[in-house]
């Protein structure tokens, strides 16, 4: 399906200019990505991690370092960062959609067996009525947690919706073409490490521009 | 004392320049006048109606005599009306707006309060974050850890406000510390509200009791600085947290919010120590887990909170940062940030290369260099980009790659943030 089918938002909520939205956008996951170091920490106190926290936290830290050279060059853009930002974006995007259903399932796994272990109105007849109506049920519990939940992906993916509009941007913008004489010179004394990276981008700004323009 | 201050501070004053000056008189007619003056906007009506409607809550609300709360009252507004005092205390407003709602948040009835959540904040730690981060950072603890998860929990923070603001007042740009008032102010005063809206327990009430209902009735809990009072034969933590005016105020975490402001302000005067901040905020969040008083998804809540007021400010409020001065006598002006001016994407209608794409003819070619290139950098092919006639060599043009990262775009005003 072409870019073209779709309306990307020219403003952050109705109001605030693309850059800025990017900077809150890249802001806010950056927050967000810092779970994976302290999930990497936990390690370290003698917790075992299985595979799926494992996978998750080491790639919320490698994500992290993308998102903060965009967050570094907010100022100056550069399309070849941004289109490699984009889509790593999208890539989290679905693998965080894909987490997030993985430890719901955990999460409501290990409560249903909790619950029916516990012995749920024994704390309710110690106390009287009115006290009891102060906590919160199960019921209201379970509402919000989902609730939240739908919420941060929604935001998730409104995020990645500003990304793509501020890439189609860059790239429509003749500031911003690449010179490919220039991304050549730039590689060839470059250690391969960085050559990767940048072979990297590349290929991201190609499927940027198939996806975007 | 007066030569030190003078060669340290005031020997760089541009001659002339007003900027910096502090409002001395003690004349309230100085005050009326400027407010007569004064021309009210959207923005101002939205700000001082919000502020005003909070305060005129706890006014009525706040279970004390009228008369002694109209004496209080009367006081603001006289340390508003007198210059020498208005300058700071009037920017203040929003921080007294949240003491204020802060300290009211416990005589609320319980009647009238939303239930208070208990797994809901463990249920989105997993959820979101794979795993009770909290409670597994909490699991190992020793003597050493606790001093260490002490010092910006129970040390820090509490001064730091105050530390951050001398600091900006002193070497920050002039009306910086306006911003950093109205920032903190709303970030703290949108936090409480949050909490009250919103209240849920947090970690060391899930050590106490389970995840078994809770009430209004209970006390707080020092968590992990129970530990600090044991060390060091004290009793502050365990008085103070018990008798907490927000107890159930886990989401969003403050603490976490309080210092990613002060290193989002830092970062903006100093970005040169921009590490040395964003380590105290992680170091903060690991002894806020630590010592069982957040979940991780509260620090994230708080921090973003702090993230996006800051933006907000930085865009609207603050004065542009000049790394190259050093104290707020430096300054011969004040330059706001200029959002359109300063959008990366903005053309200059004069600049040849900012003719929009879909008018060229050669927009077909244009973004075609980089798909030809599947093999090593080395010995790549490569199209000159036909936008440019001046010569076959790329160092002629103004959007090579290299460029790109270091001159600044022809539109767009050097920034010093």
């Amino acid at each position: 399906m072409r870019a073209s089918a779709f309306r990307f938002p020219k403003t952050f909520l109705g109001f605030l200019p693309l850059y800025i939205a990017v900077e809150i956008v890249l802001g806010i996951t950056i927050l967000n990505k810092c779970s994976g170091a302290y999930g990497i920490l936990a390690i370290f106190t003698g917790h075992p991690l299985d595979f799926m926290q494992g996978v998750s936290y080491l790639w919320s830290i490698f994500t992290l370092i993308v998102y903060a050279q965009g967050l570094y060059e907010i100022a100056k853009p550069t399309l070849l960062t941004f289109s490699q930002i984009f889509m790593f974006y999208s890539i989290d995007t679905i693998f965080t959609c894909f987490f997030t259903l993985w430890f719901t399932g955990v999460w409501f796994g290990v409560e249903s067996a909790e619950s029916s272990n516990a012995d749920v109105n024994n704390n309710h007849s110690k106390r009287g009525a009115d006290i009891a109506s102060q906590g919160a049920s199960q019921a209201y519990e379970y509402t919000i947690t989902m609730f939240i939940t739908w919420v941060s992906l929604i935001f998730r993916l409104y995020f990645n919706f500003i990304l793509a509009s501020y890439v189609k941007e860059l790239l429509s913008n003749p500031k911003f073409m690449i010179d490919q004489d220039d991304v050549a010179q730039d590689l060839k004394n470059k250690k391969f490490y960085r050559r990767w990276w940048v072979k990297l981008q590349k290929n991201s700004y190609k499927l940027c521009r198939r996806l975007l323009v | 004392m007066a030569g030190f201050i003078h060669r340290w501070f005031l020997s760089e004053r541009p001659i002339n320049s007003k900027v910096s000056e502090l409002e001395t008189s003690w004349d309230p007619r100085v005050s009326l006048i400027k407010l007569q003056n004064y021309k009210l906007t959207t923005k101002d009506i939205c700000h001082y109606g919000f502020l005003s409607s909070v305060l005129l809550f706890v006014f009525i609300s706040f279970p004390a005599p009228w008369i002694l709360k109209f004496l209080v009252y009367a006081l603001f507004g006289l340390l508003f009306m007198i210059p020498i005092t208005s300058q700071f205390f009037f920017n203040a407003l929003p921080i007294f707006t949240w003491l204020a709602l802060y300290f009211n948040s416990s005589f609320f009835p319980a009647s009238n309060r939303p239930p208070i959540t208990v797994k809901v904040l463990p249920a989105i730690e997993t959820i979101l974050y794979g795993d009770n981060l909290s409670d597994i950072l909490a699991t190992s603890t020793n003597s050493f850890y606790d001093i260490l998860a002490w010092i910006p929990y129970g040390l820090f923070h509490f001064g730091a406000p105050f530390v951050v603001a001398a600091i900006l007042f002193i070497f920050g740009p002039p009306t910086i510390l306006q911003g950093y008032a109205f920032a903190f102010g709303y970030m703290n005063l949108f936090g409480v509200i949050m909490q009250n809206i919103f209240p849920a327990a947090p970690p060391w009430y899930k050590i106490m009791y389970g995840l078994n209902s809770a009430n209004y009735g209970m006390h707080g809990s020092p968590g992990g600085l129970a530990r600090i009072d044991k060390l060091l034969n004290i009793n502050i933590y365990t008085k103070g947290f018990s008798n907490s005016s927000v107890i159930f105020g886990a989401f969003p975490s403050l603490h976490s919010g309080c210092a990613t402001m002060e290193a989002l302000f830092f970062s903006y005067c100093f970005p040169f120590l921009r590490p040395l901040f964003i380590g105290y905020v992680c170091w903060l969040w690991w002894s806020t887990m630590y010592l069982t008083h957040h979940y991780f998804v509260d620090l994230m809540a708080g921090s973003v909170l702090s993230y996006v007021i800051f933006m907000y400010t930085k865009y609207t409020h603050l004065p542009l940062v000049d790394t190259d001065l050093f104290c707020r006598w430096s300054y011969g002006s004040i330059d706001k940030f200029n959002m359109a001016k300063n959008n990366p994407l903005n053309n200059d209608p004069s600049d040849v290369e900012n003719v929009p794409l879909n008018m060229m003819a050669t927009s077909s070619t244009i973004g075609s260099e980089l798909d030809d290139d599947d093999e090593d950098a080395g010995n790549s092919r490569s199209l000159s980009p036909t936008l440019f006639d001046l010569s076959n060599s790329s160092a002629t043009s103004n959007t090579s790659l290299d460029l790109q990262g270091e001159a600044t775009p022809r539109s767009v005003k050097p920034r010093f943030d």
